[in-house]
């Protein structure tokens, strides 16, 4: 009975994905309908009150939002939730010598388990749009790698420093209300000017919801400059994530 | 060379620990503000072999860096210095009630624990029952682990940590589980560790108890290692 290191990695963080997605909904009335629910009255909300703010409207905005929304609530859900995640299970990381990066990774992963489900159930109306062609497959499923990617990157990294300084938990609550703002998900970029559109390339949701908005909508993809700026944030964000990760979780223990 | 190798459990060189004192909440801007904090070493060069099968009981009083010593050998943290190699697989039952959810049931429960100390999906498959039985909650199995009573989530946290099959047992003091007929039966247990030829380590101050189990006692003050008899 040999199982290589992998393997238990895998197990134990698919374990703890799914202690996540039980516990969450335990003792409520609509249970997984949540998952739908809750983007659902997002939507009519902003919906309704953006329509009055749009110079142009966009077209098809409803389903512009939801998307935007389902993508930002897993995003934002992950971030708060991942942050302070060490702490909060810090009776965990006395008890045993385990990779610690599953606790972030479990809180990802359920999240994204959620994405999936509502997006699938959300779009299936998108499909009567005819705006999605095979191809479109390929842009989405590029913005879920750099979603995953940039989530698990950013949270690593937060996750970890807010054991020795847990200021950045309290930076990250106040960051995420702004970035909610300095991110395409209630109005689209080409509402910006254009001489301004650099400042939305240190942002990579950018290309992620342009690239989601493309595939489910046919809207304009992203520009190249904007792509390959974003996603060198993305990939220097998972390989800061993953080596502070690693050097500050030798001495969790000494912290919590 | 190897053939020495294979009788050794735990092999420690040259450990040291500092821990840095942090009065108030570390903050970002104290950390820039005034630089490093003070340090405090809990453990200063400590060297320490233990062969497989051993028992050894570890004394001291309170700060002498009892506990530290076994966080170190089960892998909790690591070293400022030195290096630890290990042999086996160490299980500590340092907090036994750690790592249990609330809200999930005692089945889920123990799935989760015994994957935190390493055990495999099917070898839990197999030891439930077992695991269960030991810890005297067939009733409640199934109900959330809030409803448990103190004892109940100390037997099931003891129950599990045992069933995973260790090695290496490290034990912290406060080592007391249950009422006294579990006591007894985890006194069995640790006898039974015995007759296996399992490596033991025991954390405590509590003379009788060390001198009862123990063949080899180390006495650590302010970090160090002071006294190491065998009897």
């Amino acid at each position: 009975m040999t199982r290589t290191k992998t393997q238990q990695f895998l197990e134990l963080l698919w374990g703890m994905t799914e202690r996540e997605l039980r516990a969450r909904y335990k003792y409520t009335i609509f249970g997984f309908l949540w998952i739908v629910l809750n983007p659902l009255l997002q939507m009519l909300i902003i919906g309704f009150v953006f329509r009055f703010f749009m110079k142009e409207p966009v077209q098809n905005y409803y389903y512009f939002l939801f998307i935007g929304l389902l993508v930002w609530n897993f995003f934002s859900l992950s971030l708060s939730k991942a942050t302070p995640s060490i702490i909060y299970e810090r009776t965990l990381i006395k008890k045993a010598k385990f990779p610690c990066q599953i606790i972030p990774l479990a809180i990802i992963i359920s999240n994204f388990i959620h994405l999936l489900v509502a997006i699938t159930l959300l779009g299936l109306p998108i499909l009567f749009l005819r705006t999605m062609v095979p191809g479109s497959i390929f842009y989405i499923l590029t913005a879920f790698v750099l979603l995953f990617a940039f989530t698990a990157g950013i949270c690593l990294l937060s996750s970890a420093l807010n054991v020795r300084f847990r200021d950045v938990n309290l930076f990250v609550q106040a960051f995420i209300m702004f970035w909610f703002y300095a991110t395409p998900i209630i109005y689209p970029l080409s509402i910006v000017p254009y001489q301004y559109y650099w400042l939305w390339r240190f942002n990579p949701m950018t290309s992620i919801l342009q690239l989601l908005q493309h595939g489910f909508l046919n809207m304009p993809l992203p520009g190249v400059a904007m792509v390959s700026i974003n996603s060198t944030i993305i990939a220097v964000t998972l390989i800061v994530g993953i080596i502070t990760f690693r050097n500050e979780s030798k001495n969790f223990d000494d912290w919590i | 060379m190897s053939t020495t190798k294979n009788n050794i459990a735990i092999e420690l060189t040259g450990i040291s620990k500092r821990y840095e004192i942090h009065h108030e909440k570390p903050t970002l801007v104290e950390k820039f503000v005034k630089g490093r904090n003070e340090s405090f070493w809990a453990l200063k060069n400590i060297n320490l072999t233990i062969k497989k099968g051993e028992r050894v009981g570890i004394m001291g009083p309170n700060g002498s860096g009892k506990t530290t010593l076994l966080k170190i050998i089960t892998g909790i943290t690591n070293p400022t210095s030195g290096n630890v190699n290990t042999y086996g697989k160490v299980v500590s039952l340092i907090d036994l009630e750690a790592g249990f959810h609330p809200d999930l049931t005692g089945v889920q429960n123990i799935y989760l624990n015994a994957m935190f100390l390493g055990m495999a999906k099917k070898e839990i498959d197999r030891k439930l029952k077992a695991i269960i039985a030991f810890a005297g909650i067939r009733q409640f199995i199934d109900t959330p682990f809030f409803t448990y009573s103190q004892g109940m989530k100390l037997r099931l946290g003891f129950s599990v940590a045992t069933h995973s099959n260790p090695d290496i047992l490290l034990l912290d003091e406060n080592f007391s589980v249950g009422d006294e007929k579990f006591g007894k039966k985890s006194r069995d247990v640790i006898k039974q560790f015995r007759k296996q030829k399992k490596t033991i380590l025991i954390a405590s101050h509590w003379k009788d108890f060390i001198k009862q189990n123990c063949k080899r006692i180390i006495t650590l003050e302010e970090g160090r290692i002071i006294n190491d008899t065998h009897c």
